[in-house]
């Protein structure tokens, strides 16, 4: 059986192979047939529909309409005008969704400290590989936020990891500030933390200076508002409202400021502490946990931020769960340390701690495609967390993180159109993502995935000489073994790539386990 | 820890605060309260609810509490404080005075600092940073306890700061401008004071006067004024590094001028200047210059240069300074203990000491009414320690909120004890006073004037101690059977441990027993020497024979000696034999093609046993090729074998019973008890079983085992301490798989086998190893072996003076007779009886292994009928060896006080304490194992209360392989 099903697979990527001679630049590989479909209606006709919503659907439709989900089920008749794509050996899932990422940046760090009034769609790279493997992966909603390396960060952007435009990629802008907890270098966890806390004693100065000046008449931050090109005309601009939100600290009278005078600079803090920007506060550690959930608490923004965590967090699990944040954990799940007096290697399962104390936590991918958001989910189950908790930390609680739960994350009517369609069952190490539909468009189609093509067979350079044959006669360099799966043996080269070479023998371990 | 879990169940229950609280009483025989200075002996720590409740000698325990009892000469002082550390912050905020900077933050609460713990310290101070004039606020936190808030003593302990050289190279401000464009330029860095002493008391005169609401030093940041203002409004204290002496006096001028409350931080000078600091009335925290765990440091060599310092403390308490003493900056907070008494140096009290490193560094860092001192209300921090907590002494446990929160390997406690007495006796004559013995793993590691003490090593002191006694010739054991057993018989066999007579017999001091029995025979009775209440039966047998008894004078005698000359000829002549064999087997080279011999074996022993001879016989065929070659073939072949094995058991077919003779070994729980290991030695002779059973969850001590083995199935029985055992067992593949049963409790076990041979316990080595060497695959050409007779064995190792003869014999004729004949077989007996020898000492000298008189010590002149004489002090005078011995079964708990009589009529103690220890091992020659404390022999000791050659003297306490007989 396995044998008869590479075969096949083999004589269909010969035979697109032919067809690949009129493939252009990287993106509009995806694009292909499935620009055909744009904007109109297409049924998945599947094997299993994962609908991340109640049942499993067995031989069923998603038919979406619009770039929306119309109906999910099995007795659904799809309408006579949409294309369908009738794979009773597939299985449609859910688009994946990244909670956090701080690639498909051209950088992911901004050497200022305070810097809210940034924001990362000025910097998201749309023809970046990393989307394209994102979209390998199935991952269809992508939170970007900026890098550790600062104190408050600029805002992110959740993004679909399609499109020529950031633009047409944007899902949700402005998703929500980051605010780090992870030491600068030339920073300890203490001057670290006192950073933070000063952002917030300098937007407190800055409004009480605003309010006074305004009592004195004075209208400084009016002219200074101006010269930076602010039109304070504008509706939300041109009135001033008390502050609002749950912080320790009021600046009283600050209805009297026109908003569009408050610095840009500071504009975006405030909006954070009046809760109306969410916040992914970056910790590296326990300790780090109990002074994020500190300075949230006193500044008001506890129930707007989202915790992500790293390191020995998970011991500070029972204080997030009372806290009641969620978390986006780090993308390593396991956390290895010694004991300082035996010595011994103690390894623990980070989403199984979080999981215990009852926090919502969603997962990261750790080296996309491989060790992609699938992949996590799938090492869960490898260590005993329900397989629903699972499915949800890679769906459902993500996109309720990004405030997208009513557009993304399951298969339902009325939701955004995003659905992988896969080989096999989401969790399983033989799995392939076949296609992947976003708002409606087959975005990706692995049949005609030149470059993942050109990783497993090989490319016939014109000039390459003896190297270039060799890599097209014998493109598993020597794989002894006989199950042979194209994309393990791709995954396996991206590891290698990408990854240090002990934790790729650590994942590969993993991975065989599973098998 | 233990308590740990059991509290969180009671909170979790929520059961009424009362029934939760815990009441915990904590005994120790000295315990320091600090407070007052003051000393309680044999006293009580109540703790209720992680508070102290009451501490005293005369404290009413409740009858629910529980009870920790550490001895009586355990340690207790108050949970160290530690006046710094480096649990803090490190690096420096950017500004020269950034006083918002909060050390708490540098803290990780779930951190695990057991290797501080296990120092005694439970309470550290968290600088905010180092090098800065203002770096911070300072913390006070302690390093176990439940919960944040509770183990947060501190947030806000100090405005934390240096006036050193380490804060006169802060680099200059410089804040990026943001944005920076064509218009605004990037700027430069505003340079910041201190760079100088003089520069630093300015920028302290400035920041002051910012707090107080002056104007004009925006240089320091928007937040340092108001943050200042609200510090020295709650009286923070300053806490400012200054180590040399114009330092320190511009920190005494600043104070003064300011009206603050000022800590001097490191104080190196502060000795010279400790009346000018007592009159301004500033605290101090001293670091003794010290860097473990390092190399020496270079301190200049030119006139100025600083060199080190311990006697600051001393000057300090005399001038009534109130200081605590600290590791360096760099030195963690564990070397609290190291640092205190190196600051000790120059004389200070070790109370005082104490005070530096607890109630007075709490009361610097404003956290006295928390910890500090062992007084009610404040918390129950402990350090139990076991022995001086200056002096050398390891941290028993440590305790933090009355729970444990470090507690000493145990395991590793039980078999490290150090016993420190004022006299203490080798056994060889020798004394060393004051001396101590550290005993551990159940052997002698160290003896000297002072030993090391191993981490959680009990202490015990005492007047004198000395190695445990042995008695000679006893009959402990026998259980009163007169039948003299066959020379062969190994009396191994009657070894039974946790009797409770033998128990008393060791804690009269006698730990080791010459078990003789009841009569010689003519090729001689077996003795064996053994520790009657060792723990542990693989050690209790000494040597087995120790000797063999014989009996010279014959009532008829014209036979006196006529049947032991016979029996020393057959020995010397079994001897030759075996010489020469030894001789021609050295000489012997074997031949280099041996194959085929190897063959023939493999067929002979095939059955027996499938692995040695085809290994060999590969050897023998690998010899010609390549070793690279050998090497491989011989994996492939062994994987060969293994599949071989496999297969027969695949297909189900049934291995013919065999024997079960040997040692198994498996694990069983059994409640109340955790997974026990059950050790079975089981003798299998056609199908009757005996044997015995050891496992700690069944039985204290070893139970004997009978039975009987149906073809494969096995039935035993057995009496244990707790009831009567039941075992059923089957052979399956090679191993036992059953049930044992002990009252209504069941477990299953699948027991391994260790080893095919019934060993009796302790066994010597050398007699395994000759019982071994006929076993040898016999090779072309090689000479014989002689047959072994185990009858003549012992006399053999006689000879070869690896044994002992006991002979009894009385009058001087006879005895110069035997041993005339002895030395003519090259043997020196031990002499039993012997009365008239010391009519013939001068002859006896040097010929004999020693003398057994009779335990009759003064024994009157026959001749005269009035003259006492003490033979065992004429003899052992002559310098012959003596030894005391009973003559009788628990009877053996005796031997002190003949020995103590024999001293009181007149042999010198010196000898009589010899031929109670060393003497006799000697004699025996099993002083490679017991008879005189030394490294590496057993851990037998007894602790008297008196010099042992008192007789007023008894046995306190009495250790036998490194643990207390109880």
């Amino acid at each position: 059986m396995k044998r008869d099903a590479k075969t096949t697979m083999g004589q269909a990527m010969r035979k697109t192979f032919v067809a690949a001679a009129l493939v252009r630049p990287a993106v509009a590989l995806f694009l292909g047939g499935a620009a055909l479909a744009a904007d109109g209606k297409i049924a998945l006709k599947v094997g299993r529909v994962i609908t991340q919503a109640g049942a499993e659907v067995e031989n069923g439709y998603v038919v979406i309409d619009g770039g929306k989900i119309s109906a999910v089920g099995a007795g659904v008749a799809p309408p006579w005008d949409a294309e369908v794509i009738d794979r009773p050996d597939l299985v449609a899932f859910p688009g994946f969704v990244e909670a956090h990422t701080s690639r498909g940046m051209d950088r992911p760090n901004e050497n200022v400290d305070v810097a809210p009034f940034l924001d990362v769609r000025d910097s998201i790279d749309p023809i970046s590989f990393y989307f394209e493997d994102m979209l390998r992966a199935g991952i269809t909603t992508i939170n970007v936020q900026q890098g550790p390396q600062t104190v408050v960060g600029g805002q992110g952007m959740v993004v679909k990891p399609f499109g020529m435009t950031v633009e047409q990629m944007s899902a949700r802008n402005a998703s929500g500030v980051k605010i780090s907890l992870v030491p600068r270098p030339g920073r300890s966890r203490a001057t670290q933390a006192q950073a933070v806390r000063r952002a917030f004693t300098d937007l407190r100065l800055h409004l009480e200076k605003l309010v006074k000046d305004k009592k004195d008449g004075k209208d400084t931050a009016r002219r200074e508002a101006l010269f930076q090109g602010r039109d304070l005309d504008k509706e939300e601009n041109k009135k001033g409202r008390a502050m609002t939100g749950n912080a320790t600290w009021k600046v009283a009278d600050l209805e009297i400021v026109p908003r569009g005078e408050i610095d840009e600079k500071q504009e975006p803090l405030l909006r954070v502490v009046e809760g109306r920007l969410p916040v992914f506060f970056q910790v590296s550690d326990a300790a780090g946990v109990h002074l994020a959930l500190e300075i949230a608490r006193s500044n008001g923004f506890l129930a707007t931020t989202t915790l992500v965590v790293d390191g020995d967090a998970w011991k500070a699990a029972d204080v997030v769960a009372e806290a009641g944040v969620p978390v986006v954990l780090g993308a390593n799940l396991l956390h290895v340390e010694r004991d300082p007096v035996t010595g011994k290697e103690i390894e623990t399962f980070v989403p199984k701690k979080f999981a215990e104390k009852g926090v919502r936590f969603a997962l990261q991918s750790l080296n996309p495609p491989a060790q992609a958001l699938w992949f996590q989910a799938a090492m869960c189950v490898g260590h005993g967390l329900d397989r629903q908790a699972a499915l949800d930390a890679v769906t459902r609680v993500p996109a309720e993180i990004l405030r997208l739960g009513d557009r993304v994350g399951s298969l339902e009517p009325g939701k955004d159109g995003n659905v992988v369609l896969l080989s096999g069952d989401p969790l399983s190490v033989r799995s392939r993502v076949e296609y992947v539909v976003i708002e409606g468009r087959v975005v990706y189609d692995r049949s005609k995935d030149v470059r993942m093509r050109h990783l497993i067979e090989g490319v016939e350079q014109p000039n390459a000489g003896q190297a270039g044959v060799e890599a097209a006669s014998d493109p598993h360099g020597g794989h002894g073994d006989d199950h042979k799966d194209p994309v393990d043996d791709e995954k396996k080269k991206t590891d290698k790539g990408e990854t240090p070479p002990k934790d790729d023998g650590e994942d590969e371990k993993r991975g065989d386990d599973r098998r | 820890m233990s308590a740990r879990p059991a509290l969180l169940v009671a909170l979790a229950l929520c059961a009424p605060p009362a029934a939760a609280r815990e009441v915990v009483a904590v005994k120790a025989g000295t315990i320091h309260r600090v407070e007052a200075g003051e000393v309680v002996r044999d006293g009580t720590i109540l703790i209720e609810d992680g508070r102290i409740v009451a501490v005293g000698a005369n404290v009413a325990i409740p009858p629910s509490a529980r009870v920790v009892d550490y001895g009586a000469d355990a340690v207790v002082t108050p949970g160290l404080v530690c006046a710094d550390s480096t649990l803090g912050g490190r690096r420096g905020a950017e500004r020269t005075a950034d006083p918002t900077l909060r050390a708490i933050d540098a803290f990780d609460f779930h951190a695990v600092h057991a290797l501080t713990l296990a120092e005694g310290v439970t309470t550290v101070y968290l600088p905010p940073a180092r090098g800065r004039l203002v770096a911070g606020q300072g913390a006070v936190v302690k390093l176990a306890g439940r919960d944040e808030a509770s183990r947060t003593l501190s947030t806000s302990a100090a405005i934390h700061g240096s006036i050193g050289a380490d804060a006169r190279n802060t680099p200059g401000y410089w804040q990026p401008p943001l944005p920076a464009t064509a218009d605004v330029g990037m700027g430069v860095e505003q340079p910041q004071l201190p760079k100088t002493l003089m520069g630093a008391i300015v920028a302290l005169d400035e920041l002051v006067a910012l707090a107080q609401g002056g104007e004009g030093a925006e240089e320091y940041g928007p937040e340092t004024g108001p943050a200042l203002r609200e510090l020295i409004a709650a009286r923070r204290p300053w806490r400012l590094g200054a180590a040399t002496e114009p330092e320190i006096r511009a920190l005494i001028a600043f104070a003064r001028e300011k009206g603050l409350p000022v800590v001097v931080d490191g104080a190196h000078a502060s000795g010279e200047i400790a009346r000018e600091i007592a009159a301004a009335g500033l605290a101090v925290v001293f670091d003794p210059p010290i860097a473990p765990n390092s190399g020496g440091r270079d301190f200049g060599k030119d006139r100025e240069a600083v060199w080190p310092s311990y006697s600051a403390p001393v000057r300090l308490a005399e001038a009534g300074v109130r200081f605590a003493i600290a590791p360096p900056d760099d030195v963690g907070a564990s070397e609290l203990r190291f640092a205190a008494a190196v600051a000790s140096r120059g004389g200070l009290e070790r109370s005082r000491a104490l005070r530096a490193i607890t109630l007075d560094a709490a009361e610097i860092l404003g956290v006295a009414s928390r910890v500090g001192s062992l007084t009610a209300g404040k918390d129950a921090d402990l350090a139990v320690f076991n022995g001086d907590p200056l002096g050398g002494a390891s941290v028993v446990a440590t305790w933090v909120s009355g729970e444990i929160a470090y507690q000493g390997d145990e395991a590793k406690a039980a078999g490290a004890v150090v016993i420190s007495v004022e006299e203490l006796h080798l056994g060889d004559g020798e004394v060393i006073a004051p001396g101590e013995v550290l005993l551990e793993d159940g052997r002698v590691r160290a003896v000297g004037r002072m030993v090391g003490r191993p981490q959680g090593a009990a202490v015990v002191r005492g007047k004198a101690a000395m190695p445990g006694m042995i008695d000679a010739f006893g009959h402990l054991g026998l259980e009163g059977s007169t039948k003299v057993p066959p020379t062969r018989f190994e009396l191994a066999r009657l070894v039974e441990p946790g009797d409770l007579a033998d128990r008393r017999v060791a804690r009269a001091g006698v730990t080791t027993v010459v078990l003789a029995p009841r009569g010689a025979s003519k090729s001689g009775a077996p003795m064996m020497a053994y520790k009657p209440a060792g723990s542990e039966f693989e050690r209790m047998v000494v040597a087995d024979p120790a000797a063999l008894r014989f009996q010279w004078t014959d009532k008829n005698r014209l036979e006196s000696g006529k049947a032991m000359r016979e029996v020393l000829a057959k020995a010397v002549e079994y001897k030759k034999k075996w010489d020469e064999y030894q001789k021609k087997r050295a000489e012997w080279t074997p031949p280099k093609e041996e194959a085929p011999a190897a063959a023939k074996d493999e067929k002979k022993d095939g059955e027996k046993s499938d692995k040695k001879p085809e290994a060999e016989g590969e050897k023998a065929a690998g010899d010609k090729k390549d070793a690279d070659t050998k090497d491989a073939e011989k994996k492939d072949g062994d994987e060969d074998k293994k599949d071989e094995k496999k297969k027969p058991k695949k297909k189900g077919e049934k291995e013919p019973a065999k024997p079960v003779t040997g040692a198994w070994e498996t694990k069983v729980t059994i409640a109340p008890f955790s997974e026990t290991r059950l050790r079975l030695y089981l003798d299998d002779v056609d199908g009757a079983v005996e044997g015995s059973l050891r496992c700690a969850a069944l039985s204290d001590d070893l139970v004997a085992v009978a039975g009987t083995r149906k073809e494969h199935d096995l039935t035993l029985t057995g009496e244990g301490t707790r009831g009567a055992i039941e075992l059923a067992a089957k052979q399956e593949d090679g191993k036992l798989v059953g049930t044992v049963t002990l009252g209504s409790t069941k477990a299953q076990f699948t027991a391994e086998q260790t080893s095919t041979e019934y060993e009796v316990a302790g066994r010597s080595e050398r007699r395994k190893e000759q019982e071994k060497k006929p076993e040898r695959p016999e090779r072309k050409g090689e000479p014989k072996p002689p047959a072994t007779d185990p009858d003549l064995e012992p006399l053999r190792r006689a000879i070869a003076g690896e044994g002992a003869v006991v002979v009894g014999v009385e009058r001087e004729d006879e005895i110069l007779a035997c041993v005339d004949a002895f030395e003519a077989a090259g043997i020196k007996p031990i002499l039993l009886g012997a009365s008239d020898a010391y009519k013939v000492v001068d002859k006896l000298r040097g010929r004999v292994a020693g003398v057994l008189l009779s335990p009759r010590v003064v024994q009157i002149e026959p001749k005269t009928g009035v003259e006492k004489r003490n033979r065992y002090e004429e003899i052992a005078g002559a310098g012959i060896p003596v030894a005391f011995h009973s003559a009788a079964e628990e009877g053996a708990a005796d031997l002190p006080l003949i020995a103590a009589y024999a001293i009181s009529t007149g042999m010198s103690p010196v000898d009589a304490l010899r031929a109670l220890t060393s003497g006799a091992a000697e004699m025996y020659a099993i002083e490679d194992r017991v008879g005189k404390l030394e490294p590496g022999l057993d851990g037998d000791v007894v602790l008297l209360d008196g010099s042992p050659y008192e007789a007023s003297t008894s046995v306190v306490r009495v250790w036998v392989d490194g643990r207390e007989v109880r």
